[in-house]
């Protein structure tokens, strides 16, 4: 048997071998497109963004538009800063978020590449605390005050020391909140900014607090007020207390 | 009648008699008479009189509706039907701002005009001559993800303050005469909702009430010297609240009603009037079995509290994103015999509901655009008969109007001159297909739709009709072959004015429809125009300036669309200053 024929043998041999892995792997990419396509469909072309199959909508056209295979999924993951393009990474499952990707890719005509996968998503009492921290329907708003992780109002500081349980966070005092005397009112206070035009300190009278701004010599802040944070940790329960700080100390 | 006493002046004779022209100028002078009085009659036995004082702007343009009835009427005629042909540009103020289209309606207060574009910037312009007095260019919280394209439709301003609603969800008070910031409050916290604030402020008695997006949704008031929250209604009942069992399971947690428009405010009343969202996720109806309260509703709400006094669901369980955020436009008419007082509401569906604002009791409706086919009818008393809802699992149906709605946000005027009621609407429909939406994802799901002209139309048109508010008689219509998507103005000078996509600003008659006058003002309208006066002079302002989501959905269906100019420009026009 010559060289060639051994070959000839070996090339038939693995074509045969491997052609049901090819088209079981075609079929693979087939159906994760169908996914990626589906799941375009239900969050991509939802709140008058883009358009069905691509096109252009409220959003910009996505198919034909010559994307490279990176860009579609730096973008798909982390969004665009500034505009309505959310990080799809932070809310779809990793799966789902491949497969929109690849169904992108292919809008541009490029095979289905992904070089890495989003950032790692927060699991059991940390993703917990996460959505008790941001819960738009409970009465307290964590998120109006404190920003975390990028998310959230930067009214008080950074949290730099997480409490160590529900009980210290009770507990927790508020030495910089202040309390101001401006035009007859006297208000809990927490100094935002003071250049020599200007005070602007937030009153924490009610929520959400208000950023309001003096003149320097209207406005009197003394050290020390009767607000506590206490006062608006609300019906919140030990353990979504406890939640909430595995939350802070996960994303720290 | 005009027709009849303007084909009598045009059909003289060149060779007429003396005798035979008094005879006709008698006629005239009698047919003129009659007929003005005629007019007079029928304005006084079905409208009320003595409420065209609180609907009517005067020297100013104070509020975003002109007055809190929301008529977008003035009562100025110095401009009118006789010499609007005279009108020239009198002063153009670029914002600067090209982001997106100029949406807003300028407010004008003691020769100040005030305005707000896409990104959140406030001007403060001479009105006389447009130069810049002060200017506030907002920051965008960093790393804010809009949930849509920006926009801003404009500002309050009242107590020597401007208040602007940001598109980053707060409500700003600035001082008016130097722009300083004095207050700021997070109305929401935009990095969580992924909601806006796009609505103008509206000031009520001492607060001011801004309304947003948000899981539920709401309307919300602060106190206008401070800042703090006074009331806040949920547009979607909390667990235990009446109406929160319209929502299976969860599905009040998603909801989702956005309302983002102004409303109106009745003083005598003390009720304010809102049109709200339509449910989430929209088309997509499976997940949230029930009727949805209070979507797609005009509610009144005390001003003082934001207690619901009552509410009308015009569109119970919406499936075709027909919501009621439209304006409430406040007047008081004979029905039946009986003066009512009145709120007069077009759905996005493109039907308008009288209702008493007293009660919330329906008195009539009637359908505003040409093709309708989402319900068969609407019933006197209100009831959607014959509907065609969008069902999961069910092909792709056209839909007539489109979701974009038979009319946009772009608004009505009423005027109590004519007593009829002004109204810029589209013929476009949609194939839509529904959707699930992802579990635990809020902005997932809905449907998927597609534009495309009525039946049997090549394309997608416009109009601007007159209708009688109460009965729905249509009595003239102004026909476009693209989209109009500015609102309309009326003034006591009997004219309409408008603009459309390719730029032209334009004035009908009141009466009969006839334009009388337009100039190209460089870039397509989706706008509110308003009149004013200073220094002895009346002035018509338009912002100019092509974009938004509808203005560029609706754009597909016209393949020389590309011709409508973005921009972000307003312009004033006045009389010159010979012939005022």
């Amino acid at each position: 048997m010559s060289k060639l024929s051994v070959r000839f043998r070996s090339v038939i041999f693995s074509v045969l071998l491997f052609t049901p892995v090819i088209v079981k792997a075609q079929m693979a990419t087939e159906q994760n497109l169908k996914h990626g396509e589906e799941i375009f469909a239900q969050t991509c072309t939802q709140s008058y963004c883009h358009g069905a199959n691509g096109a252009a909508g409220g959003a910009p056209k996505l198919a034909g538009r010559g994307l490279t295979g990176d860009y579609i999924e730096r973008v798909v993951t982390y969004g665009i800063s500034g505009t309505p393009m959310q990080a799809w990474g932070q809310i779809l499952p990793l799966n789902e978020v491949r497969a929109v990707i690849a169904y992108v890719q292919s809008l541009n005509g490029i095979a289905p590449s992904i070089r890495s996968g989003p950032p790692p998503v927060l699991t059991g009492d940390a993703a917990h605390g996460r959505d008790l921290f941001f819960d738009p329907q409970h009465s307290v708003r964590c998120s109006f005050c404190h920003r975390v992780n990028d998310r959230g109002l930067p009214v008080a500081l950074a949290i730099n020391n997480v409490p160590a349980d529900a009980t210290a966070l009770r507990n927790l005092g508020t030495p910089q909140v202040s309390t101001a005397m401006a035009g007859g009112e006297t208000f809990p206070a927490l100094l935002s900014s003071k250049i020599p035009s200007e005070t602007k300190i937030y009153d924490l009278t009610k929520f959400p607090p208000v950023l309001r701004t003096f003149s320097p010599s209207s406005v009197d802040l003394k050290d020390g007020s009767a607000w506590k944070h206490s006062q608006v940790l609300g019906d919140f329960s030990d353990d979504e207390l406890g939640a909430i700080l595995a939350f802070l100390r996960a994303a720290h | 009648m005009r027709v009849t006493l303007r084909q009598l002046i045009l059909n003289k004779g060149e060779g007429m008699q003396h005798s035979s022209r008094l005879k006709l100028l008698l006629v005239t002078a009698a047919v003129l008479l009659f007929g003005s009085w005629q007019c007079n009659a029928q304005s006084q036995s079905v409208i009320s009189q003595s409420q065209v004082q609180q609907g009517a702007t005067g020297s100013d343009w104070p509020t975003y509706g002109g007055t809190n009835l929301f008529w977008r009427y003035s009562s100025l005629n110095q401009i009118n039907t006789t010499n609007v042909k005279k009108l020239v540009p009198a002063w153009i103020f670029q914002t600067g701002d090209y982001q997106d289209a100029l949406q807003a309606t300028p407010i004008v207060v003691n020769g100040v005009m005030y305005v707000s574009t896409a990104r959140s910037q406030v001007f403060a312009l001479d009105a006389v001559t447009g130069k810049l007095i002060w200017q506030y260019k907002h920051q965008m919280l960093p790393g804010f993800s809009p949930p849509a394209r920006t926009k801003s439709y404009g500002l309050a301003v009242a107590d020597g303050k401007v208040f602007l609603a940001s598109y980053d969800d707060s409500l700003i008070a600035f001082d008016q005469k130097t722009g300083h910031e004095v207050w700021k409050v997070a109305v929401e916290d935009p990095y969580t909702c992924r909601c806006s604030l796009s609505a103008a402020a509206m000031v009520v008695k001492d607060k001011v009430v801004v309304s947003g997006g948000g899981l539920r949704g709401f309307v919300a008031a602060f106190d206008m010297k401070t800042g703090r929250e006074a009331w806040r209604f949920y547009s979607i009942p909390g667990p235990g609240e009446p109406g929160n069992d319209t929502w299976s399971g969860d599905s009040w947690k998603t909801g989702a009603v956005i309302n983002w428009f102004s409303g109106s405010f009745d003083a005598e009343l003390n009720l304010i009037y809102w049109g709200t969202g339509n449910a989430k996720p929209d088309f997509f109806g499976a997940t949230r079995k029930g009727s949805n309260l209070y979507s797609s509703c005009i509610v009144a709400l005390e001003a003082d509290t934001g207690k619901l006094r009552w509410y009308y669901q015009e569109v119970p369980h919406d499936s075709w994103d027909f919501d009621s955020n439209w304006e409430p436009v406040l007047m008081d008419r004979v029905v039946k015999g009986r003066m009512r007082k009145l709120v007069v509401h077009i759905n996005k569906g493109g039907y308008s509901w009288v209702l008493d604002r007293v009660t919330g009791e329906v008195l009539s409706t009637y359908p505003d655009n040409e093709h309708i086919n989402w319900v068969r009818e609407v019933s006197q008393s209100g009831e959607l008969i014959g509907r065609h809802d969008v069902v999961e699992n069910e092909p792709a149906w056209l839909v007539c109007p489109s979701n974009l709605g038979g009319k946009s946000w772009n608004h009505e005027a009423y005027s109590p001159r004519t007593t009829w009621i002004y109204i810029p609407m589209i013929e476009m429909c949609n194939d839509i297909v529904a959707r699930p939406p992802i579990l635990g994802v809020p902005s997932s799901g809905g449907g998927i739709w597609v534009m495309k002209p009525p039946p049997n139309h090549d394309t997608a048109y416009s109009h601007i009709d007159a209708f009688d508010p109460v009965t729905g008689k249509r009595e003239w219509t102004y026909q476009y072959k693209y989209a109009l998507l500015a609102s309309v103005l009326a003034t006591a000078g009997d004219l309409v004015f408008s603009g459309d996509s390719e730029g032209y600003f334009f004035a009908l008659d009141a009466h009969d429809g006839k334009k009388l006058w337009s100039f190209q003002t460089g870039a397509g309208n989706r706008g509110s125009s308003v009149t004013y006066t200073a220094g002895g002079r009346q002035y018509v302002a338009t912002p100019t300036g092509w974009g938004s989501v509808s203005g560029d959905i609706m754009s597909v269906l016209w393949t020389d669309a590309d011709k409508w100019r973005l921009g972000s420009t307003l312009v004033a026009f006045a009389l010159p200053e010979e012939s005022k």
